[in-house]
């Protein structure tokens, strides 16, 4: 949990973050504008002993690397699918038209780890991210389909996420990135065999089909984007309210001071026949130059730390305020007091109480996914990320 | 991981038991939705079922009526709060941990006996979910345990066979952990702002008309609906108007944003239903 | 342009000037085949006349001379050994040399060779902070204990700061009490930064810190951040100088903004705040009425009101020192106020006129770029 990296700061910098975050438009303490991701230098396939492979890293020194690996392994043959494959194995013509609706792929294909030093493995933090990760990925199903082999064989995905350097801010979106590019860069070997056989695959690396296969150049028209993937690997964002205010990508420091975080998760995809039939044909066009249609795919709740961090002392109650020569054991139920006080002082930090509202909240998930928006300029940037 | 101070019964390699039914026809015209889309399950709570905790509740929410649907049972006692261990730091709040564990039968695959990824998930999501109503720094120094045990998991036997349903299950198992805890909490007197309580929403696909758009039910049981698209779990503060825990998840163009709207408008309304229940049962003790 | 995702570069370009400095050591490093990997240590290579000393380093005429752990700097018993390095007896006779054995002074860590009259110590590259009586640092509590806090200064130890060693509100001069003792989160909680000065080292590298001057004491109003310190030869990061504390005029109707840079490397930049005896004449006072005098927000942890223009030119403060770090430079006073007018006129020119304060990446890197006049 966000909480559980325990963010140390004082009072009276936490009033300070709040109230320079509040303003309109916002002054976030390292000038970032409220949509500004920081600068992080990003690279693909740079281990040559993995599917696919991935780093980023900030100018701080953060930094993510995430490998693929891919192994075939046997599709436990389930009670209710016997009589299908039965079936299938009897008849190939049949076997064409059931193609379609047999290439079902199951969670437990995916396997995600995240590491974050100096947190335990079975920590709740890192279980959370994982969850929030692989939610993202299983969300529209569409992966585990990709690694359907056959009926009696599919590829098992291992994804092991590890921050490299201490988590100076909260990693999510940092790993959410690296794991897109890494899954954008996987390869899996072009299988040489044909129906339910034992698979065998071609030895040529050069020859291997990417995992998000790469759009055709027929598209006449998007002459500056031929080659990105038709749909890609889900990102999340991660996105905080202050006031009236909507950060992304905040800082450690940032989030100590939110009033409510979440994490977004959105994919892209340009095959935007399937899902709105609804839709006439030149709309589909206006959609295709945009570019994309993005899909929300998952929202959760970051409990900001900000509900943690010490409470300030208003100076009317402060025990050590002023001249207090006279009576020194007299005021000491100066803090006691101010916690229970409802009144808000300026320029004393109280930690938020309750949740957000619900206007907040949707204004969080509004701002992620405008259209042209910063989700499709987040993913107009990685697309441009060379793939190695 | 596994267990090893234990013996363990197998885990995975089985296959639960389907059994031919010959009343299948039957069968399906009860695994329809009997209810209204926005009418939650009947729940049943009671606080104050474990003497020895400081606090605590007990949650039933009713089977649908059809034979091989257990219900979902949750148990929540709440210890503390309690003075922090020596060597822990000075926190000038509480300090909540959350603890949520299927018992090992409570669903179809029989689950370990330690914490797995999900259980621990779950336990994050009720944390920041808890963490928005309690008033925390009335107690400093001080740590609360939150147990939950999930007695039975509301999953249908026969829903093994389709996929992805343990996912959707996780979010009426949340839910309902959510209303559980915050009984349980004021049942401990510890200070909270308002009373939490849990709400789902889905947006389901009946196969049968494919004409008809997807509509939203709440507290969907997966078993009962074709093909859920997304869900929502919503914890909400009734007087104050807040949410302090929102989980999304299903597959949902942007920029059908109304849905997605609408489906936590629907979960909260859950939501104040579930809260109506959990006001009533207070009342009901301290009266 | 809400991402800017920055291709991956070589760590330093290649035929970079500075790779002939080094040249030297190369050069005797070839003659040995295995070259660095000498893995059975006391077997001294074969390697003809030189071998692995490379002769004393002290006599290399390179001004700021690398040395790398286990290298031998001289043998020379006129010289005294100082920190990162260390005496060593067996090196010589493996070296072969007639002199019998002889104390040898062989470096520890990796970093420059200086040379004190007789006294010889190699100051590494990075490390962390070693307080120094005297520094000026800027330190967050960690802890508080019964009778002092723990201070986190960024150095290897936590810093202690006692009760005893603080400015009692009111400015009273008496005995702590165990009334005091009670209420010490009044003082200083977990989390607050405090500025202080080093009264005192332990033996083992931890300092006594003590904020008996109006000068030091709790940080409010502004922000914090934390950069690499002192204790580096090379590189970035704060530097002992003259003045650590500043107060300077900003731009745009910011209005005065204190800086203090830590020597520890913890910088504060806030809001310059008037107090009734900040001014000359109250320093000419004796000793008892300046401790009368101690402000009355000593230890207040509420923030004044603060201008839209004045928490700007803050942040844009704070983005100079970041740049500045992030490229490899010094942060001091100098470097801070050229950097900060630089900004300034950076922002004229910027499209997003005078409320640009973004100075991350490639902004960065111009600013760095400009002052060091490259």
């Amino acid at each position: 949990m966000a909480s559980a990296q325990h963010v140390l700061l004082s009072p009276a910098e936490l009033a300070y973050l709040h109230s320079s975050l509040s303003l309109t438009p916002p002054i976030r303490p390292d000038g970032r504008t409220p949509t500004q991701f920081r600068p992080l230098v990003a690279e693909t396939g740079i281990l040559p002993g993995t599917n696919g492979s991935a780093r980023i890293c900030f100018a701080d020194g953060t930094e993510a690397i995430v490998g693929v690996k891919a192994e075939v392994e046997k599709t436990r043959s389930r009670h209710d699918d016997e009589t299908v494959f039965v079936e299938g194995a009897g008849d190939d013509g049949e076997e064409e038209e059931t193609d379609d609706i047999t290439r079902t792929g199951e969670s437990d294909w995916i396997e995600l780890t995240v590491e974050i030093p100096g947190l335990r493995d079975d920590d709740s933090a890192t279980a959370f991210l994982a969850a929030m990760l692989s939610e993202a990925l299983l969300a529209d199903g569409g992966l585990v389909k990709r690694l359907w082999i056959n009926r009696r064989f599919h590829w098992k995905l291992y994804l092991d996420i590890i921050l490299i350097s201490p988590p100076l801010s909260y990693p999510l979106p940092l790993l959410s990135l690296t794991t897109h590019l890494a899954l954008l860069s996987t390869r899996l070997p072009r299988l040489k065999s044909e129906g339910d056989e034992d698979p065998f695959f071609d030895d040529d690396w050069a020859a291997a089909p990417y995992l998000y296969p790469r759009q055709q150049t027929a598209t006449p028209t998007a002459k500056s984007a031929p080659r990105s993937p038709a749909t890609r690997p889900p990102i999340t964002l991660l996105v905080m309210a202050v006031a009236n205010n909507i950060l992304f990508d905040p800082s450690k420091e940032e989030l100590a001071v939110a009033d409510a975080a979440l994490a977004v998760s959105v994919t892209s995809s340009t095959r935007s026949d399937e899902n709105d039939d609804g839709d006439g044909d030149d709309s589909m066009d206006v959609k295709e130059k945009k570019g994309r249609n993005l899909r929300l795919l998952s929202i959760r709740t970051v409990d900001p730390p900000s509900r943690l961090t010490p409470p300030g002392v208003a100076n009317s109650s402060n025990a050590a305020y002023g001249v207090a020569g006279n009576g020194n054991g007299k005021a000491t139920e100066g803090r006691t007091a101010v916690a229970e006080g409802e009144a808000v002082v300026e320029g004393v930090w109280r930690a938020p109480r309750g949740g957000a509202k619900r206007a907040v909240m949707a204004a969080l998930v509004q701002k992620a996914l405008e259209r042209g928006g910063v989700v499709d300029e987040v993913f107009d940037a990685l697309e441009g990320v060379e793939l190695g | 991981m596994t267990d090893r101070r234990r013996i363990n019964g197998p885990v995975g390699a089985t296959i639960p038991p389907v059994f031919e039914d010959t009343l299948t026809q039957e069968l399906k015209a009860v695994k329809k939705r009997s209810r209204p889309p926005n009418a939650i399950r009947k729940m049943y709570l009671k606080t104050g079922v474990t003497p020895s905790a400081s606090g605590s509740a007990y949650l039933e929410i009713e089977t649908t009526g059809k034979p091989g649907v257990s219900g979902l049972k949750l148990s929540c006692s709440v210890h503390g709060p309690r003075s922090l261990p020596r060597s822990s730091p000075f926190s000038p709040h509480m300090v909540l941990s959350t603890h949520v564990k299927y018992a090992p039968f409570a669903t179809n695959k029989r689950r370990g006996y330690l914490r797995d990824p999900i259980e621990r998930d779950l336990g994050t999501h009720l944390e920041a979910a808890l963490r928005g109503a309690i008033i925390a720094d009335r107690w400093p120094k001080s740590g609360v345990d939150i147990i939950i045990s999930i007695v039975e998991g509301d999953q249908d036997r026969e829903t093994s066979k389709f996929q992805g349903d343990e996912m959707w299950d996780m979010m009426n198992a949340l839910s309902g952990c959510i209303t559980v805890a915050s009984a349980a909490l004021a049942d401990a007197g510890i200070d909270c702002v308002d009373t939490v309580a849990g709400g789902v929403a889905a947006l389901v696909q009946e196969s049968g008309d494919d004409s008809t758009s997807p509509n939203i039910v709440v507290d969907p049981i997966p078993s009962e609906h074709d093909k859920i698209l997304a869900a929502c779990c919503v914890a909400y503060l009734p007087t104050r108007d807040e949410i302090t825990n929102l989980w999304f998840k299903g597959d949902l163009p942007a920029s059908e944003m109304e849905l997605y709207t609408k489906m936590v408008e629907k979960g909260i309304q859950a939501s104040r239903h579930a809260n109506r229940v959990l006001i009533e049962c207070l009342t009901e003790t301290i009266g | 342009m809400p991402i800017t995702i920055i291709a991956p570069r070589p760590s330093r370009p290649i035929n970079d000037p500075e790779d002939v400095v080094s040249d030297m050591s190369y050069d005797s490093e070839d003659e040995s085949t295995d070259g660095g990997a000498d893995l059975e240590g006391d077997i001294p290579m074969k390697s003809s006349g030189t071998s692995r000393s490379r002769g004393p380093r002290l006599f290399s005429k390179t001004d700021s001379d690398i040395v790398t752990p286990g290298e031998l700097i001289t043998s020379d018993p006129q010289f005294m050994r100082g920190h990162g390095t260390y005496l060593s007896h067996s090196q010589l006779q493996q070296g072969g040399d007639d002199n019998g054995p002889q104390a040898a002074i062989i470096s520890s860590v990796a970093g420059t060779l200086t040379r004190t009259n007789k006294l010889l110590s190699v100051r590494p590259l990075r490390a962390r902070y070693a307080p120094e009586v005297g520094d000026l640092v800027v330190g967050r509590i960690t802890e508080v204990q019964a009778r002092r806090w723990r201070v986190d200064v960024g150095a290897a130890q936590l810093a202690s700061l006692p009760l005893s060693a603080i400015n009692l509100p009111g400015g009273i001069l008496r005995k702590r009490t165990e009334t005091d003792e009670l209420q010490i989160r009044t003082f200083f909680a977990e989390g607050d930064l405090l500025v202080a000065e080093v009264q005192q080292l332990f033996g083992d590298g931890g300092a006594v810190l003590h904020t008996r001057s109006l000068r030091y004491g709790k940080l409010r109003n502004g922000v914090f951040v934390a950069v690499a310190g002192m204790g580096g030869s090379e590189g970035g990061g704060v530097v002992r100088s003259r003045r650590q504390v500043w107060t300077m005029e900003t731009a745009h109707g910011g209005g005065p903004v204190d800086v203090i840079l830590g020597v520890n490397g913890y910088v504060w930049i806030s809001k310059h705040v008037e107090t009734a005896t900040s001014g000359e004449a109250e320093a000419k006072t004796g000793i008892t009425n300046m401790e009368e005098g101690v402000s009355a927000t000593m230890y207040s942890s509420q923030n004044d009101r603060i201008g839209v223009e004045t928490m700007r030119e803050i942040a844009r403060l704070r983005g100079v020192v970041t740049a500045l770090v992030e490229n490899g430079l010094r942060v001091d006073e100098d470097m801070v106020t050229r950097g900060y007018h630089e900004a300034v006129e950076m922002a004229l020119v910027s499209a997003d006129g005078v409320d640009d304060i973004y100075l991350g990446g490639e902004k960065g890197q111009q600013l760095a770029a400009t002052l060091t006049g490259r």
